[in-house]
Order: structure tokens, then C-alpha cells, then sequence
């Protein structure tokens, strides 16, 4: 048995809490009740606000904020996508969080090699949105496979690139901080 | 039997749902992981979770020669290089820092919050035309006759691009040590200089 510590355990009961609540907007139980109970919000708002308060409620009862936020985003982007039951909007929605995950990852991290692993995620977020786009909107002639194929070739060679830049400046001023890469500033 | 084909269809349908649910449950947390973790030479690792994730995700949406592209490349390729890099700099850079001057963490918030709502609402603003016909089985041979025909020219310049690009990641990221060749460099045409001035003192 492994022994998890407090903040996963926490993270944890918060998952399935929220899993409860994705679950009850799923089978209807929740609109059902916001019904009988006289309040008009709609139910997929409803429930997507719940998770994200529970979530703040749960970080700040100090649980782990990797597991919150990793249960958060994937119920509310359950009950968003379950929304609009198309299949293509489910790829999209999936497109977007990994995309606005990788953003927030460029912006916030430090370590320029993070900000380069980010810079990768956007652009598979991006990959699954061309080939979705290729399966559902042009399924005849899948033009989204070949535009994918391009930016497999531009993200294979930004990487290149990125992380030949990343070493040369490490070995002029031994560090790897964004915030000390200020050569440009004018 | 109609009803054993209508059976079959739907059941398909909903194991492709359950399977989109179960990769895209295994993405999100490990891209969290990716931008999260405490050690970076574990979030290189996780980055491998990310791409085969996403390339399970392009099996189900039947593109397969995407899916193995996307392995090959990204999950062994771009992640071997990034793990190099990751040794070959600082990877416990992250446990010793100074404080930030602005407070990053929330502008990266507040900028991917808004982001994924424009995303989100530009996403259900619109009725999108969606063909119900299946790709077709091959859709490899498609590809191919696309990039050798209609799009042979953003291919070409592709592949010129690679090449340009692996080139100057080689220029950038050898070991040169500079200042040696210089000083040789100056003392020989320093060496030159003086051979011409004598050869113009004595022509004079």
C-alpha cells in the first residue's frame, strides 16, 4: 500500500467530488434538481461553476494543486464538451485546454527549457485540432493530415533550434532563468 | 439484422466516445505535469505521456500515418533532445531560485484564462459543416499524392527549411573555442600587415 500524503489524499476526495457532480449533469439528476429546487441557472453552467469553486475551495485547503487542477480541468471540459454533443467540438474543446495549459506553462515557468516543452504542447494542441478538422469538415481529401505534417516538420525544427539557443546561452552565462536573459532589453 | 448493424454502429461510436474521454484524461494531467512538476528532468519524461497520448487520439481520429509521425518525431525524437538539454544544463536550476520581480504566475493565469474562453466561445458560436461520410481507408495514399502534387512546394521549401534549421542548431550548439582562433587569427594578420609594410618600406 502506498502512502500518499495529505495534500494527494485531499486532491484526491476533491476528483471525486467533482467527478459526482460531472456525473450528475450527465445522467440529468442535476437539472433535475436545479428545477425542483426553483433556481434557473442552466445546468451546464451550473455544474461547471461548482467544480471550479470546489477546486478553489480544495487549493485552498491546501491540497495538492497538481491533482485539483489536473481533476478540475478534465470534469469541467467533460461537462463543456458533453454540452455540445458533437463529436468535433469534444477535439476542440481538448485542443483548447491543452493549448491554454502550454500558454500558461510559457508565461509562468522559468526554466527556458520548460518554456521550449510548452511551446511543443501548443503545437500538438494545434495538431489536434487540424486533424479533427480533417476527419469531421474534409474527410474526402484530409488537407488538416498535411498541414499537420508541416507543423511536425516546423516544431521539429524549432526545437532544434530552441534548445541549440538554450545551450549556447547556458554556456555564456550559466544559468537557464528567463529572468536573466535580459541581453535584448533595450 | 438491421438492428445488429444500427447495434454494431452506435456501439462503435460510443467506444470512440469512452476512448476520447480515457486519452484525453490521461493528457490533461500530464501536461499539468509538464508545467508543474517540481523536478524538470521528470516533467521531459511525462512530455513523453503528453505525445502518445495525443497520438492515440489521432489513431482514433483515423489518421495513422500522423499518429506514427507523431511518435517517431515527438515522443522519441523531440523528447530525447529536450531530456539531453535538460542534462546538459542546470536541471535542479528550479530549487535554488531568487524571487521573480513581477508576479508571473498570475499573469499566466489570467492570459490563458481568457485565452481558452475566447477559444471556448469562438468554438460553440458556430455551426460547423460537418460531413457524416467516413475518411476513406487509405488515406495514406491521399496524403502522398497531396504532398507530391498540390502542395509539392511548401513541401520542398519543408525540407529545405529542416535542413537549414538542423544546420544552424549544429553551428549554434558546438563547443568552439572562440577566442584562440582569434588571437591566432589577428596574430597571422598581424604577421601579414607587418610582411606588407616591410614590403612597402623596402619598395620604397
Amino acid at each position: 500500500m502506498p502512502k500518499f500524503s495529505q495534500q494527494v489524499i485531499l486532491g484526491m476526495a476533491y476528483a471525486v467530488v467533482a467527478a459526482i457532480v460531472s456525473g450528475m449533469y450527465y445522467s440529468g439528476a442535476l437539472g433535475a434538481g436545479l428545477v425542483s429546487a426553483g433556481i434557473t441557472l442552466p445546468a451546464d453552467v451550473a455544474s461547471f461553476s461548482i467544480v471550479a469553486l470546489l477546486a478553489a475551495a480544495a487549493i485552498f485547503m491546501n491540497a495538492s494543486p497538481l491533482v485539483v487542477l489536473s481533476a478540475g480541468t478534465f470534469f469541467g471540459f467533460f461537462v463543456l464538451s458533453v454540452h455540445q454533443e458533437e463529436p468535433l467540438v469534444r477535439y476542440l474543446c481538448l485542443g483548447a485546454v491543452l493549448f491554454s495549459i502550454g500558454m500558461y506553462g510559457m508565461v509562468a515557468s522559468r526554466n527556458a527549457v520548460r518554456v521550449l516543452m510548452s511551446i511543443e504542447l501548443m503545437l500538438n494542441a494545434v495538431n489536434i485540432n487540424l486533424v479533427a478538422f480533417a476527419r469531421y469538415v474534409d474527410p474526402s481529401e484530409v488537407k488538416g493530415q498535411v498541414f499537420a505534417i508541416f507543423i511536425l516538420t516546423v516544431a521539429a525544427a524549432e526545437a532544434a533550434v530552441g534548445l541549440a539557443i538554450v545551450l549556447a546561452m547556458y554556456r555564456n552565462t550559466a544559468t537557464v532563468d528567463m529572468e536573466q536573459f535580459n541581453l535584448l532589453k533595450w | 439484422m438491421e438492428n445488429l448493424a444500427n447495434l454494431a454502429e452506435i456501439n462503435a461510436a460510443s467506444i470512440e466516445t469512452w476512448m476520447f474521454y480515457v486519452l484525453a484524461a490521461l493528457a490533461i494531467p500530464f501536461a499539468y505535469g509538464v508545467i508543474l512538476d517540481k523536478a524538470i528532468i521528470r516533467s521531459g519524461f511525462l512530455l513523453i505521456g503528453v505525445f502518445g497520448a495525443i497520438s492515440g487520439l489521432f489513431l482514433i481520429l483515423q489518421a495513422q500515418f500522423i499518429a506514427m509521425a507523431q511518435i517517431m518525431i515527438y515522443a522519441v525524437g523531440i523528447t530525447l533532445v529536450v531530456v539531453i538539454a535538460l542534462m546538459l544544463t542546470n536541471p535542479r536550476m528550479d530549487l535554488d531560485l531568487k524571487p521573480a520581480a513581477g508576479n508571473s504566475k498570475l499573469t499566466g493565469f489570467v492570459v490563458s484564462f481568457v485565452l481558452f474562453a475566447v477559444i471556448y466561445l469562438a468554438i460553440r458560436s458556430d455551426a460547423w459543416p460537418i460531413k457524416g461520410e467516413l475518411p476513406a481507408a487509405s488515406n495514406v495514399a491521399v496524403i502522398g499524392q497531396a504532398i507530391t502534387g498540390q502542395y509539392s512546394l511548401p513541401f520542398e521549401f519543408a525540407s529545405v527549411l529542416l535542413l537549414a534549421a538542423l544546420m544552424g542548431a549544429i553551428m549554434l550548439a558546438k563547443n568552439e573555442p572562440v577566442e584562440p582562433e582569434i588571437l591566432e587569427y589577428s596574430e597571422a594578420s598581424g604577421a601579414a600587415s607587418d610582411a606588407e609594410a616591410e614590403a612597402l618600406t623596402t619598395a620604397r
